[in-house]
């Protein structure tokens, strides 16, 4: 045996590492650190043109955080899912109390080096304590009604902690994370069609006699100041300007007008996909909504894949996770929906999300490595 | 139990149709942004191109400011200045030629101002020149189709209806700098832009949040050459592309709420018109109620300029003016209060039953202590002095005796409980709280022990004894009104034109000093004659004029002085070396209502320089507010027959007046050292010990009766004896004789601290 080379252990797990996972990840990255140079380097505003430098050391920093992840046993996932969850609804309620305000919002917590966004390694927190609690309790079963109960709640408290801060988007994420795992882990079609009747009706009712135009617009505004900051429906028109003016090829690289003059505020954040419409057109778009596909596709496989049920849901909630920032964030400025604040994943400006995302390939990447050990 | 693949197997369905449903919900992105891109690429390009609906900003009108009655001090007008917005700019050269002629301006100035603008949109209209005429807006306005891209912009400027008067009250607003934006934004949550006014002094900066009001935004559209279009009605009823700018809404400015202050604008101006042409403070306070009537500091600024057509060079001249115009003199300026502090330690020395009213000394002109020699501002000195006396005509070698036989510990705690030392908390901003030293705070500073000549300095106000024209009305305040320490404050009530009150203010009570009645009656006496009694120091300025007016004058020195100098003429000084002017006092004497403290630079005499202004503002306020007394002084004086028709001569001035000695025969002249006399250059040093010194006063609740007066008396008469001077001796044998009458019917001790400042 040579004694330079690396223990056939270590070879081992080097071959059965799955870079699938990394791989798109860097991928999506470089689209959105482009992307991101591309609308802050006309700004006159050095903070903000010096953002992608900062945006590539968080990369960095949150890569090697997802390498290390990467290596965790989903058995070890699977011991301390509640402990993680349990320190995580900790430091969420330890935001309400000594957290820094940003503009309105309390939402991140001073560790002296850096800030940290609890309500985001919370949607990581959720995705284990749901895995885990569903996994467990009679799996032949469907779910029910009452059975959703428990993990609604579980769900509901950091929730509800999350908007109050407030950030009504990650609130959201966090709620259409436990349903999209709830509706996997096999939940009754009855209780579905009674849950959807339900919703349908509160939601209409709220909207045609509960709620006042203004007021509606009221309560979005004030639980997410950012989204809506400068006035109702500027924004979303400016984004949309922003997108059709692209049409099929774009106007290219550092080319977007809307974005340089300013007209389009955030756009290194929330608005980063009509910086990039702007400059690539449709076709572009298509480049990178096909990009992200193949990444959501990536987790559903590893979910049927897998030979363990803890596993196959945790890949599942991942997904989760990444489909619905892709998905709101895409209606959002296309104007589908109305305006929340929900990062684009990987290509949105902001270091924890960045960590989020990088620590859901990881567990991925270590769920997929231990599938190939039976 | 159960079969782990098999039941991944059973989900296998629900996986799929996840997978299906998300490919659905990205086609219909995709459905949307080739609807956006491909169908409506066209006209949403063009939007792009013009972009023709701009956000304005609409900036709220700043709260109003009135004086006590209603009288309006600080308005809003509207302003206009003419802009350019790059984006829409054709035929620069023209264009700009024909504007600098509009504008009178050369046009180099308008392509540098661009060009320093260049990395700002260029939708964004830079301002070439502030504050146009309405001539010039005509121009503009008729002319635009020469002058393409070229704009005017209205906004609102503070104007402040009597210029410099009372500038450093009011303060000034000014646009935010890149390095306040991070800071204001943090601390007050408001997402401030570059180009926002923020008040930058005074109220307009204590009073920001209140007054600010909120900004509004509109929605407009702007044409082909950048001038803005009136959105048509039918807009808002759809039809056609401009559906797409159906859902915007506007949302108006609300106007921040006005402010009534305590001020006076009468008083205001002839506290002015009195100072004009010197540096210096003038500050009248209410003395039942803290309420400030007169505020006024010289030299000045006008703080409509700031956010009117203000120009650079307006900002460097002022920040580059050695007699710092934009210093507010009245709280925070140090200046040794010099005699004015007399009267404070005579109270001291009453309370503390180290002198009562019977008690004499002889003043020979000259005080020794150990190889130095003080001296009385009376060369050859006064004779028989008594406590009255000391304080009618400005005894230094009263007070000399006086300071030996109290310690210095004491003597603060006294002058500390009548507001001294510490900050007012007047509620404008950048207040200093100036100076009591004590032994402590010595120590703490240098290390060095306190001396028996550092006492004999600070009870004539000199050396480290370190106050503001505020802190010096406040405490004969207290005299005044018989123990009560109020907060001063400017502010009476902060309302909306609808009459809603936000904020409305009362008179604060800090602390009600426990003073002894005929120790107050004593000192007020003593006040009285300065400027009623012939022999007074204030006398030729001040008495018959109907006013009742009781003080006293002080001369602070700038430097320190060799015995030579001493006893010229102070106005054949070098203007610099001069010293400064103060006079504080109250009115009227039986019945006190206001109090008044004035400080002038270099003025060299209290009574010549200080009396006339505060006569001033004292007859304005009598006149105006109470007539019937003003008349009842007059009466009374007329039928002493002192009623004062022609001015002074000139040549019993000079005899009249008081000049602090604390010299060292065998020193050079010099500045003098330590924090001291020039404390006012040397704020730094005076601010970072008064902390200390604040602290130290506040912990040592009673002081009991010290014999530290004692202690050195005892050495004191080994020195003098040493040295032989024979004066010092006879004086302290009649220091002791009295103290020893005095002894078993004097005052108690009564100075409380009730209340307590934070």
């Amino acid at each position: 045996m040579n004694n330079s080379s690396l223990p056939p252990k270590y070879i081992q797990m080097l071959k059965r590492y799955d870079f699938s996972f990394f791989g798109t990840m860097i991928v999506i990255f470089i689209i959105g650190i482009l992307n991101l140079y591309s609308a802050t380097h006309a700004t006159s505003d050095k903070a903000l043109s010096e953002l992608y430098k900062t945006q590539i050391i968080w990369f960095f920093i949150s890569l090697s955080v997802g390498m290390i992840v990467s290596f965790i046993r989903p058995k070890t996932l699977f011991r301390y899912s509640y402990v993680f969850y349990a320190v995580n609804l900790l430091l969420l309620a330890l935001v309400l109390l000594i957290g820094v305000k940003g503009l309105g919002a309390r939402r991140w917590l001073d560790f002296g080096i850096a800030r940290l966004q609890p309500s985001e390694m919370m949607k990581i927190g959720i995705v284990l304590v749901l895995s885990r609690w569903y996994s467990k309790f009679d799996p032949e079963q469907e779910v029910n009604l009452k059975e959703m109960i428990i993990p609604g709640i579980m769900t509901l408290i950091p929730a509800l902690l999350i908007v109050v801060e407030p950030d009504l988007g990650t609130g959201l994420i966090l709620m259409l994370v436990f349903f999209t795992i709830t509706f996997y882990r096999r939940l009754q079609w009855k209780t579905i069609v009674i849950l959807c009747l339900l919703g349908v009706v509160t939601g209409s009712v709220m909207y045609k006699f509960g709620f006042k135009e203004y007021q509606r617009q009221r309560v979005i505004t004030f639980m997410d100041p950012w989204g809506d900051a400068q006035g109702y429906g500027y924004n979303a028109i400016q984004s949309e300007i922003a997108i059709g003016s692209g049409q099929i090829f774009g106007k290219g690289f550092k080319k977007s007008s809307q974005a340089s003059l300013s007209y389009l505020p955030e756009n290194h954040t929330d608005f980063a996909f009509s910086v990039f419409n702007e400059e690539h057109g449709l076709f572009g778009s298509l480049v990178l909504i096909t990009i992200y596909i193949i990444l959501i596709m990536r987790f559903i496989w590893l979910a049927t894949s897998v030979s363990n049920f803890y596993d196959s849901i945790l890949a599942m909630g991942l997904m989760s996770i990444f489909f619905w920032h892709t998905f709101f964030n895409m209606s959002m400025v296309t104007g589908l929906l109305p305006i929340v604040g929900i990062p684009l994943p990987l290509v949105s400006y902001g270091g924890s999300s960045l960590l989020t995302f990088s620590v859901c390939c990881g567990l991925a990447t270590s769920v997929s490595n231990s599938k190939n050990l039976f | 139990m159960f079969d782990q693949e098999t039941l991944i197997k059973l989900h296998r369905p629900r996986a799929n149709l996840i997978a299906n449903v998300i490919l659905f919900m990205f086609s219909l992105i995709l459905a949307r942004l080739w609807y956006l891109q491909v169908y409506r690429g066209k006209q949403l390009l063009n939007y792009s191109l013009q972009n023709r609906l701009r956000r304005e900003e609409i900036e709220a009108p700043r709260g109003m400011f009135f004086d006590r009655n209603g009288v309006l001090i600080v308005d809003n007008v509207p302003r206009f200045d003419a802009v350019i917005i790059p984006q829409y700019l054709q035929h620069k050269k023209e264009t700009i030629k024909k504007l600098s002629e509009v504008l009178e301006i050369p046009d180099e100035m308008i392509y540098k101002t661009l060009s320093k603008k260049s990395n700002l949109a260029s939708y964004k209209p830079v301002i070439i020149k502030k504050n146009i005429s309405r001539k010039e807006v005509a121009v503009i306005e008729t002319q635009n189709d020469e002058l393409p891209g070229v704009a005017v912009d209205t906004c609102v400027s503070r104007e402040y209806i009597d210029r410099e008067v009372g500038g450093h009250l009011l303060g000034y607003i000014s646009e935010i700098s890149s390095t306040q934006l991070p800071k204001y934004r943090n601390r007050d949550n408001i997402d401030y832009k570059l180009g926002d006014f923020i008040g930058q002094a005074g109220l307009e900066e204590q009073l920001d949040l209140y007054i600010r009001g909120q900004n509004g935004y509109e929605f407009v559209e702007v044409d082909a050459t950048g001038r803005r279009k009136f959105r048509p009605q039918s807009m808002s009823d759809g039809g056609g592309e401009d559906d797409l700018f159906r859902e915007i809404k506007d949302r108006p400015a609300v106007p921040g709420p006005n402010v009534t202050l305590t001020i006076d604008r009468d008083m205001q101006l002839s506290a002015y018109n009195a100072l004009k042409g010197k540096e210096g403070a003038v500050i009248a306070v209410d003395v039942n109620t803290g309420e400030i009537l007169a505020m006024v500091s010289l030299p000045s600024f006008d703080p409509s300029l700031f956010s009117k057509g203000f120009t650079s060079t307006y900002w460097r001249s002022l920040t580059r003016d050695p007699r710092r115009p934009l210093r507010d003199r009245v709280i925070q300026e140090h200046y040794s209060p010099g005699s004015t502090f007399k009267p404070l330690v005579a109270l001291a020395g009453l309370e503390e039953n180290a002198v009562d009213e019977k008690t004499e000394i002889s003043c020979t002109g000259q005080f020794p202590l150990g190889r130095k020699v003080f001296h009385c501002w009376k060369k050859h000195g006064h004779g028989p002095v008594d406590t009255y006396r000391s304080i009618r005509e400005s005894c230094d070698i009263f007070y000399y005796r006086l300071g030996k036989r109290l310690d210095i510990d004491t003597i603060a705690h006294y002058v500390r409980a009548l507001g001294l030392g510490r900050k007012t908390g007047v509620g404008l901003p950048h207040e200093v709280g100036g100076l009591i030293p004590d032994r402590e705070w010595k120590k703490k500073r240098s290390g060095e022990e306190w001396m028996l000549g550092d006492t004999i300095s600070c009870v004539i106000g000199q050396s480290y004894v370190l106050v503001t024209p505020l802190q010096l009305a406040m405490a004969y305040s207290v005299i005044a009104n018989g123990g009560k320490l109020f907060r001063p404050y400017v502010v009476k009530k902060i309302f909306y034109n609808s009459g809603e009150v936000v904020k409305s203010y009362s008179p604060e009570l800090i602390s009600e000093v426990k003073l002894h009645p005929k120790a107050l009656a004593v000192v007020r006496e003593g006040l009285r004659q300065v400027v009623n009694e012939p022999k007074g120091t204030a006398y030729s300025y001040g008495h018959g004029k109907g006013l009742g007016i009781a003080g006293k004058t002080g001369t602070a020195q700038v430097i320190k002085m060799s015995a030579e100098k001493l006893f010229s003429k102070c106005e054949e000084a070098e203007y610099k070396f001069r010293h400064h002017a103060l006079f504080v006092g109250y009115a009227p004497y039986d019945e006190p209502k206001i109090a008044v403290a004035v400080v002038i630079e270099h003025g060299c005499h209290g009574a010549s320089a200080g009396v006339p202004i505060v006569v001033d503002v004292v007859s304005t306020y009598m006149k105006k507010y109470f007539p019937e007394l003003h008349k009842k002084y007059l009466q009374q004086e007329k039928a002493k027959g002192i009623l004062m028709k022609a001015p002074p001569p000139k040549n019993i001035i000079q005899e009249e007046e008081d000049t602090e000695v604390e010299e060292d025969a065998s020193y050079e002249e010099g500045p003098v050292g330590a924090a001291a006399a020039t404390g006012q250059r040397n704020n730094n040093v005076a601010n970072g010990s008064v902390g200390n010194s604040g602290s130290s006063g506040n912990s040592s609740s009673n002081i009991s009766k010290t014999g530290a007066g004692q202690g050195g008396l005892g050495k004191k008469m080994t020195i003098g004896s040493r040295i032989g001077t024979g004066i010092g001796n006879e004086g302290v044998g009649r220091w002791q004789g009295s103290g020893a009458d005095s002894g078993p019917d004097g005052p108690e001790s009564k100075i409380e601290e009730q209340g307590d400042d934070e």
